[in-house]
């Protein structure tokens, strides 16, 4: 696992964001390195899933700063979409485009943002449908398929992109309990051939089996972090051993 | 939910037996009050006279139906683009009302509320009476278009915002991450789907501009209204002329309820799907 070998690719330091009164994250402190998994974990309302979003700017900080590759976030425009385009997102509720074929969902990217003609993308896109197991699904529209083959759409609409981060919102937590686990294998695959990855998730047996850190939220804050053996065996905080015990019945 | 999920069905459960009996009765019931009404109105035509050949006997001549035919035409050409101004104005309206510039909005949303307010006959009367009085000189099809168009782009402005409004802001987000740009995700992503979404709405509201052009005969435009009116105070036949000149309306707006049904399925995908997203 490198750490604090090279620069990490994603910095939060010292972020704040309030929702009105409520204070969703507190004095952020994290680094990202590049062929990392961080898995964040906590209790719902923990501001984990707003963390994830802060990374590619769909939730905007009130202090503090977020560098991505050493520059901060741009605030805005065309330098603000450039590094979208560079950081993949999965969102909960797929997103995928709804008006859209699923192969025009993973083409779209490509051909609208990085200006690669519609051959080269219609291509590359059938291997990523075919490496998420989805190939057969091209020609039709999201709404036709169950939501694991939606899930694994979305993700290889990501990939299309080249991104050199992979943002996951709790991507398993909309679906089926016999679909999460074929969207998990796809997300087991992405981090073993070194993806770097920033996961929300509530999948603990993925956090110990993919995890290079687990991060653990509760009210905003990081309240404690490792390798996953030492959080769920040895976690140190109360608040930690209070979270693992409350979901042990799962 | 399928798309063939007809609106019956969704909102009825399947009837049972007692339920089909009562709905064999009320259909029985319903189309033997039709006849009546039919019957009574056909009665009434005759004893007033109405049945008489004289009020019927110039349809048979090829002039009266070339004068309707031309009146017919008029009405189409009005409509059609008053129809496409109104969506054109339409959208750029709201999309100047959306755009994160305050002033254009400011501007955009008085537009908006003061075309959509105004009657269409007053705007006509602006165009008709006002706008010359300034030196401006236009045909009549402009002095009835122009404001039915405009009266209708304020309307269209607030039915394709809603549509905006109802596209998931996850779809949106979807895009955001892909790195397009503000233009291009409102291109690509936002507007198609907005406008399938309220192809009903807009539906009604082109079929208000069909009728919005009977108004014509202010500005003497031969449209079709105009035209039966010349025809009523040649051959004296009230009703019949309005009978069938009813029957050419109901044409024109049930051929631009089949277009617009048509449009929206051409794309070939028929449902959207609305899941929304909930950041926490």
């Amino acid at each position: 696992m490198p750490v604090g070998t090279t620069e990490p690719i994603i910095r939060m330091h010292h972020v704040d964001k309030h929702y009105g009164q409520l204070h969703v994250l507190r004095d952020i402190n994290l680094d990202v390195h590049r062929g990392e998994v961080v898995v964040l974990i906590g209790p719902s309302g923990s501001g984990k899933s707003t963390l994830c979003r802060t990374i590619n700017r769909l939730e905007t900080i009130d202090s503090g700063e977020i560098l991505f590759e050493g520059r901060p976030l741009p605030e805005e425009g065309r330098e603000l979409a450039a590094l979208r385009a560079e950081i993949g997102m999965v969102f909960q509720s797929f997103n995928l485009f709804a008006h859209r074929t699923i192969l025009d969902n993973v083409t779209m990217g490509p051909i609208e943002v990085l200006r690669r003609n519609r051959r080269e993308a219609e291509a590359e896109a059938m291997e990523l449908l075919a490496r998420v197991g989805v190939e057969a699904q091209a020609k039709k529209v999201p709404a036709q398929l169950s939501g694991g083959q939606q899930q694994r759409a979305a993700i290889a609409r990501s990939l299309a992109m080249h991104p050199k981060v992979m943002l996951f919102d709790e991507p398993t937590s909309a679906l089926d309990p016999e679909m999460i686990n074929e969207v998990l294998e796809v997300m087991v695959e992405l981090a073993q051939e070194g993806m770097t990855m920033v996961v929300v998730t509530h999948e603990m047996s993925f956090a110990r089996r993919v995890a290079d850190r687990v991060v653990f939220m509760s009210d905003g804050q990081i309240v404690e972090q490792g390798t996953p053996s030492e959080f769920f065996d040895h976690p140190r905080s109360a608040r930690a051993r209070d979270f693992l015990d409350s979901i042990k019945g799962h | 939910m399928s798309a063939d999920v007809s609106m019956r069905d969704a909102l009825y459960e399947a009837p049972g037996p007692r339920t089909q009996r009562r709905v064999r009765v009320g259909t029985a019931l319903s189309l033997a009050l039709l006849a009546a009404f039919a019957a009574f109105v056909v009665r009434q035509f005759s004893v007033n006279g109405q049945l008489d050949p004289k009020y019927w006997s110039f349809f048979a001549r090829w002039t009266t139906w070339r004068f309707l035919l031309q009146g017919f035409m008029g009405t189409i050409h009005v409509a059609f683009m008053a129809g496409v101004l109104a969506i054109m104005g339409g959208l750029l309206l709201m999309l100047g009302r959306i755009s994160p510039n305050r002033p254009l909005s400011a501007i955009c949303h008085v537009i908006t509320d003061l075309f959509r307010s105004l009657p269409s006959l007053l705007l006509i009367y602006f165009f008709f009476l006002v706008v010359p009085t300034y030196g401006i000189r236009m045909p009549a099809f402009w002095m009835i278009t122009l404001p039915i168009g405009l009266a209708a782009s304020g309307v269209l402005a607030e039915v394709f915002r809603a549509g905006v409004n109802a596209v998931p802001t996850g779809q949106v987000e979807a895009a955001m991450s892909l790195g397009m740009t503000h233009g291009r995700i409102t291109r690509r992503i936002v507007l198609p789907q907005a406008l399938r979404i309220v192809i009903p709405s807009l539906v009604s509201q082109l079929v208000v501009v069909v009728k919005d052009t009977t108004v014509a005969y202010v500005v003497s435009y031969p449209d079709l209204m105009q035209n039966a009116r010349v025809l009523i105070s040649n051959y004296d036949a009230l009703v019949s002329m309005y009978f069938v000149v009813a029957i050419l309306y109901i044409i024109v707006n049930y051929a631009t309820n089949q277009l617009s049904i048509h449009l929206a399925h051409r794309g070939g995908t028929q449902v959207l799907s609305r899941v929304d997203e909930k950041p926490v």
